[in-house]
């Protein structure tokens, strides 16, 4: 029972045998393969389809019922294959040389015992003769060629059994078998013909074969113990889904095959690389032959082994019982040598093509998961709705979407497509430039619900005892949810299932007028309105516990999803009196950084997400004096300010205290000198004052109305000199002190 | 003859003998091939199945697939031109007739296969006699 289908072939309507249709179709094929350099070839292939359906046509006239696959077999004969085609050659004007220059290599081969080509070597084999086929190829000593195999490919037997099989032994050659033969396959080509080959030779679509050697070779990249460049997830739950090594035998074994296999030239060549099947029992029954007396062939390569390396140790001169002649060896060898060289070369360049291509697109994968692995972060700063899906949209088409893109434009370079679809193509990138609009949106929406900031207030801390004569202040270690090479989201700390803690605070010092510490704070937060910006500062919980000497933070500000985070921070002014010791430490708020200049103090505050403020309250992020502390260092109050605590590590930038004593001597002999001049005005002024009322007094009564106004100025004046020297003289004391 | 028909048989791999006949062979087919069918086409206008035929009858084997080239070839070069004929049953034939080139070109041949065939014969029957003595 055969299947018959009707055809439309060149205008006439044939009833044919679905085998003799695949057969027809498989000649037209290979019509067009063999006049594919030819000029007039689509009129050639014509032409003899006309002839072909002219020669069924005349079969069904005669009475057949449809065109049996018999019928097509003798069609296709008296037309002729393109294998009879170069049979019968010398009809192709162009053609002909190089042809007939194929055709020399092809007897000399016949002729000359298996110069080109490999074959397993059926006399000197141990296992299946690929070894010594390979050294009768290379000219070489086959313990050399065995050993090397060994060192190249360890255990891996992978590449052994592959040319084992596809590659056909010597005795074949004898008898004419019509096996099928493993060829590189340059019609095909992606880099050198092999996989191409391979995939004609085992039946198996060429992209299954790429895959096989491809992705030892990605899986380098994606291996990120090589590459450290990739290793920013310091996370435990976060999958590590590639974990493989890299195996470098898939590209040694590719290399191998590239320079050993032929190119499929001529026709006959392109035949046998389809020729018959190949399927698991004629694998079998090649191995199972082969193996046959494998024992007794191992002990006598083992006994000739031994005798060998007798004869090395007696004459070393000539060890190798290569009977080749001597230039032939060298020409041979030569020829290996330039040709590896070149693949070589090509392998190399092609690697380093596919690591680059292969990195950009790790670097695109990598901040693509870092991004969505942020998603579950967005909910408490993105508000619901346009916001959000500006958040996916840059997402999906500004990193996955390119993702995507070179991951296709890989998957069809290895499947072998080389048309580019215009549409494909077209939609990846249009929809990257889509990402372009979007990215400008999500920041303007998100800078807006930043824009307003609420009244800042500040409220008393009421400490539990207040008058301990050292503070210190510091928080339970926190939990780092991202490295710090890595996306630095600091704000965020501590990171439940519906809430985050933020802990955006800053430490502003001053002098307590009391003798008793006092804490006060300021809740401040940003908002889309005022209003907004309000309610988020009164929530704010800020919440402090002392213990004796140690005064502990809350885990931070509590940030849930109704109330995103819009800045939330709190400045706390911690007063000290003069004479007491406190310390901060470093881990109680990592986002809080100080650092001193020369010029004056500057406080590098915050949260790395830096919005714009309203001018209220620039006095607390402006009152760079407060800020000049430094973490785990103890300091003490003094009258004039902060001062370290002796033993403890000095500020780099603040003079030593010999140079201060200096300054304060300078300070002191100015002062003294201010003071002596002051002494010398008042004496001089009261002498004046001593002679006026002289004068005065023996004026006396003549003047009577007269003196008593003049003697009023003159106290007066005196009273004013006399405040200016006790001025003075407080500054002095100052100064001294 | 000159023209015999190869199948791919290691039968006609001479392994032993000089390669150089097969060049040789293949350059006297080429050039007899492409003037048996001109001197075919030159009777008259003909079906490419009936060159086949014609040239079955005087012994030369010929395979369709390798005449389909050649004729193309000897039109694209200008010797040769065709005309659609509507046939009984079926869509139309291509018939191959002469060009006037083509005439021209076939008299040029065919002068030059006469001053050869008479070399060769002559010198042929000359040196028979020499390998028997």
């Amino acid at each position: 029972m055969k299947k018959v289908i009707n055809i439309n072939f060149q205008g006439r309507i044939l009833p044919i045998e679905e085998a003799s249709y695949e057969t027809l179709k498989q000649y037209i094929q290979s019509l067009r393969q063999y006049f594919d350099a030819e000029e007039g070839r689509d009129e050639i292939i014509n032409d003899i389809e006309c002839r072909i359906a002219e020669l069924c046509d005349d079969r069904l006239k005669k009475g057949a019922v449809c065109i049996t696959e018999d019928d097509m077999r003798l069609i296709i004969e008296s037309i002729g294959r393109p294998a009879d085609f170069e049979a019968q050659d010398g009809f192709e004007a162009s053609a002909s040389t190089s042809s007939s220059n194929a055709k020399q290599e092809q007897f000399s081969d016949n002729g000359n015992d298996s110069q080109k080509r490999l074959y397993r070597d059926e006399q000197n084999k141990v296992i299946g003769g690929v070894c010594a086929g390979i050294a009768n190829y290379l000219k070489l000593d086959p313990l050399l060629v065995r050993v090397l195999w060994v060192l190249l490919f360890g255990i891996s037997i992978f590449a052994y059994v592959l040319l084992w099989i596809a590659v056909p032994n010597t005795s074949t050659t004898q008898i004419g078998s019509a096996r099928k033969r493993l060829f590189r396959d340059i019609d095909t080509k992606v880099i050198g013909g092999v996989c191409a080959g391979l995939s004609k030779y085992f039946d198996i679509r060429v992209r299954y074969i790429r895959l096989l050697f491809l992705v030892p070779s990605i899986l380098l990249v994606f291996n990120w113990n090589h590459f450290h460049l990739f290793q920013f997830w310091e996370f435990d739950d976060f999958p590590n889904f590639i974990e493989l090594t890299f195996s470098p035998s898939a590209v040694f074994v590719y290399i191998v095959l590239w320079l050993v296999l032929p190119e499929a030239k001529t026709t006959a060549d392109k035949l046998e690389m389809r020729g018959e099947k190949v399927d698991i029992n004629s694998i079998k029954n090649t191995i199972q032959t082969d193996m046959e007396g494998f024992g007794k062939r191992a002990q006598s390569w083992g006994s000739n082994m031994y005798n060998k390396t007798q004869k090395n140790e007696s004459q070393t001169t000539t060890a190798s019982s290569n009977a080749v002649p001597e230039p032939a060896q060298r020409g041979g060898c030569l020829h290996f040598a330039g040709r590896s060289i070149t693949i070589l070369f090509k392998a190399f360049v092609y690697f380093i093509l596919g690591i680059i291509t292969l990195s950009v697109l790790a670097a695109l994968f990598g901040i693509g998961i870092a991004t969505t692995g942020l998603l579950p972060l967005r909910r408490f700063i993105l508000e619901d709705g346009a916001h959000n899906w500006y958040a996916y949209a840059i997402i999906v088409f500004f990193i996955w979407v390119p993702v995507v893109g070179i991951v296709t434009a890989i998957i069809r370079k290895i499947a072998g497509i080389k048309k580019a679809n215009v549409w494909v193509r077209g939609g990846f990138w249009s929809l990257w430039a889509l990402s372009w609009i979007f990215i400008p949106l999500f920041f303007a929406t998100l800078t807006k619900s930043f824009s307003k900031q609420n009244e800042p207030q500040e409220e008393v801390y009421a400490l539990a005892n207040a008058k301990v004569n050292y503070l210190e202040i510091s928080a339970q270690q926190k939990l780092k949810y991202y490295n710090h090479y890595w996306l630095k989201l600091e704000p965020f700390n501590f990171f439940d299932s519906d809430t985050v803690y933020v802990r955006n605070l800053r430490i502003r010092i001053v002098k307590a007028t009391s003798d008793s510490f006092e804490v006060k704070y300021v809740r401040i937060s940003n908002g889309k309105t005022v209003a907004e910006a309000e309610r988020l500062a009164s929530k704010i919980n800020f919440d402090l516990n002392q213990q004796d000497s140690s005064l502990f933070l809350d885990k931070g500000i509590a940030i849930n999803k109704t109330d995103k985070f819009r800045n939330q921070h709190v400045v706390m002014t911690l007063a000290v009196p003069v004479g007491k010791r406190f310390k901060i430490t470093n881990r109680a708020w990592e986002q809080v950084k100080v650092s001193v200049n020369k010029k004056g103090f500057r406080s590098q505050t915050g949260p790395n997400i830096d919005f714009a403020l309203d001018g209220d309250n620039s006095d607390w992020y402006n009152d760079s004096d407060a800020f000049d502390y430094d973490y785990d260092v103890e300091y003490i109050m003094t009258p004039t300010g902060l001062e370290r605590v002796k033993g403890q590590p000095s500020d780099d930038d603040s003079e030593n205290p010999e140079e201060l004593k200096s300054r304060l001597e300078e300070l002191k002999r100015e002062s003294e000198k201010i003071e002596n001049d002051l002494k010398k005005t008042w004496e001089q002024k009261q002498k004046e004052a001593d002679e006026i009322k002289k004068q005065l007094d023996k004026k006396g009564d003549n003047l009577n109305r007269n003196s008593t106004k003049k003697e009023s100025t003159v106290s007066d004046n005196v009273k004013a000199i006399a405040f200016g020297f006790d001025a003075i003289k407080l500054l002095v004391s100052r100064f001294q002190s | 003859m000159f023209c015999i028909v190869l199948n791919k048989s290691p039968i006609f791999v001479f392994q032993s003998t000089d390669m150089d006949i097969q060049n040789t062979q293949s350059q006297m087919r080429k050039g007899v091939l492409e003037f048996c069918i001109l001197s075919i086409i030159n009777r008259g206008e003909v079906y490419p199945s009936d060159i086949i035929d014609q040239m079955k009858a005087a012994n030369l084997h010929i395979l369709e697939g390798t005449l389909y080239p050649l004729l193309t070839r000897l039109k694209n070069a200008g010797l040769l031109n065709y005309r659609w004929v509507e046939s009984v049953s079926g869509p139309p034939r291509k018939y191959f007739v002469m060009t006037d080139a083509g005439k021209e070109a076939f008299s040029v041949l065919l002068q030059t296969w006469n001053d050869m065939a008479n070399a060769v014969s002559l010198l042929t029957q000359s040196s028979t006699p020499n390998t028997e003595a």
